[in-house]
């Protein structure tokens, strides 16, 4: 009988989704793009769905950064209207899932505190599309030093996290803040078949992030101790054993022990052990990630799944065209940005 | 008085025939209606087949009118 009342809340946002998905734009339009020069593709932009954004800003930012700015703005403004337009228990899932978003601004106004950048090139750098609004932001972004930040943060469920810091690097209430917003994440989860598919994919993307931090940090060189704290738990195939395992292996012995997990299949033809960047590792990941987003998302076409394929396909879509307008702007071979293309 | 009877349980039946078919008709337009009015906020274009989307499962209340008259003027 529950049910019946929910489908229709979820009839709505879905369909809205799905509207807004048909305006993403296509993959086959991508190789058009590389085919043009940056005033080309800026022109484009302004044109596509981008143009409220594009005009809005057009009087602050010239060129490469009007875009990298509309195209934030544009992110952060498609994932805000989500959570405006869902009521009950899909708002709360979106909101739960966009809480990445305010760990990730407030993990740039530390930062921006702790290097000493500037407001506005704080500002310019937070997204706002989790459950802290502009404002709230702003006025963050305007406090002195970290310790006001932390203080201003008071009533949010971040504050035991930040009271814990000391000073020095934020490496450490960075790590506990991402652990959080999955932790969050995983327990609000419920139990119907579109949920228990949602649930298996936030275990796989907590299974991609550990993946792309245990090649960085393994490729550094850095020690087991600290590799061991920086992974998240919760992980579909890569269980708290397997994350001991392999963070205490080479770079070398983790490329050849990872052959035995399903992700091997989207990443054995960029690994090996003489690899030399791990951007192509990180793309094949995220399109793993996005393929299993878009397949899942047929499976139950009432439940999160296809608002979690939106929401993973407008990410990647403004990736995909900073990685082209920047890639443009210096001038690389069209063979290189296109591998490193999210599709 | 068994005349009269017969009369009430047709009565009875075409009631419930309009009755439950009006309210599946209302469970299956519920859903339709809210997906319509959401695509339509997206893309205004979508009001046509929206409206005629929703209107489908209306068609089941006709059934359902067509065995009560069946019932009411047959029988």
């Amino acid at each position: 009988m529950c049910g019946l009342f929910k489908t229709p809340a979820y009839a709505y946002i879905t369909a809205r989704v799905r509207a807004r998905k048909r305006k993403l734009i296509p993959k086959e339009t991508y190789p058009k793009l590389l085919n043009m020069q940056l005033p080309e593709i800026i022109r484009f932009i302004e044109e596509s769905e981008y143009k409220k954004d594009v005009d809005e800003l057009s009087a602050k930012f010239k060129s490469i950064d009007l875009l990298e700015h509309a195209l934030s703005r544009s992110l952060g403004a498609s994932y805000r209207k989500l959570m405006d337009i869902s009521r009950g228990e899909v708002n709360y899932l979106i909101t739960e899932y966009m809480r990445r978003w305010d760990v990730w601004n407030i993990k740039t106004i530390l930062r921006g505190k702790y290097y000493g950048a500037l407001e506005e090139e704080i500002l310019n750098c937070v997204v706002s599309a989790g459950e802290l609004h502009y404002p709230e932001l702003e006025l963050m972004a305007k406090k002195e030093n970290i310790e006001e930040v932390i203080s201003s943060l008071e009533h949010t469920p971040y504050y035991p996290i930040l009271t814990k810091y000391e000073g020095g690097m934020l490496n450490k209430i960075e790590d506990e803040l991402d652990r959080l917003s999955y932790t969050r994440l995983l327990d609000a989860v419920g139990t119907s078949p579109g949920e228990k598919l949602f649930l298996k994919f936030i275990q796989t993307e907590i299974d991609v992030k550990n993946l792309k931090i245990l090649f960085r940090l393994k490729k550094a060189g850095v020690e087991r101790d600290v590799v061991q704290n920086t992974l998240i738990t919760g992980g579909l195939e890569l269980k708290e054993s397997d994350l001991t395992r392999l963070s205490g292996l080479s770079f070398s012995e983790l490329v050849h022990s990872l052959d035995s997990y399903s992700y091997w299949r989207a990443i054995s033809d960029v690994v090996s052990d003489q690899m030399t960047t791990l951007m192509d590792v990180d793309t094949k990941l995220d399109a793993h990630l996005m393929n299993y987003a878009s397949q899942i998302s047929h499976y139950y076409p009432l439940s999160i799944l296809p608002v979690l394929d939106y929401i993973l396909s407008k990410k990647i879509e403004v990736d995909n065209l900073r990685v082209i307008a920047r890639g443009k702007e210096l001038k690389l071979a069209d063979e290189i940005i296109r591998s490193h293309l999210v599709m | 008085m068994v005349e009269v009877e017969a009369a009430g349980l047709i009565a009875i039946g075409a009631g419930i025939a309009v009755g439950l078919t009006g309210l599946g008709a209302g469970i299956g337009e519920q859903s339709i209606g809210a997906a319509a009015i959401g695509a339509m906020a997206e893309d205004p274009k979508f009001f046509g087949k929206g409206l005629l989307m929703t209107v489908i499962p209306e068609s089941i209340v006709i059934f359902g009118l067509v065995v009560a008259l069946i019932l009411l003027f047959v029988f």
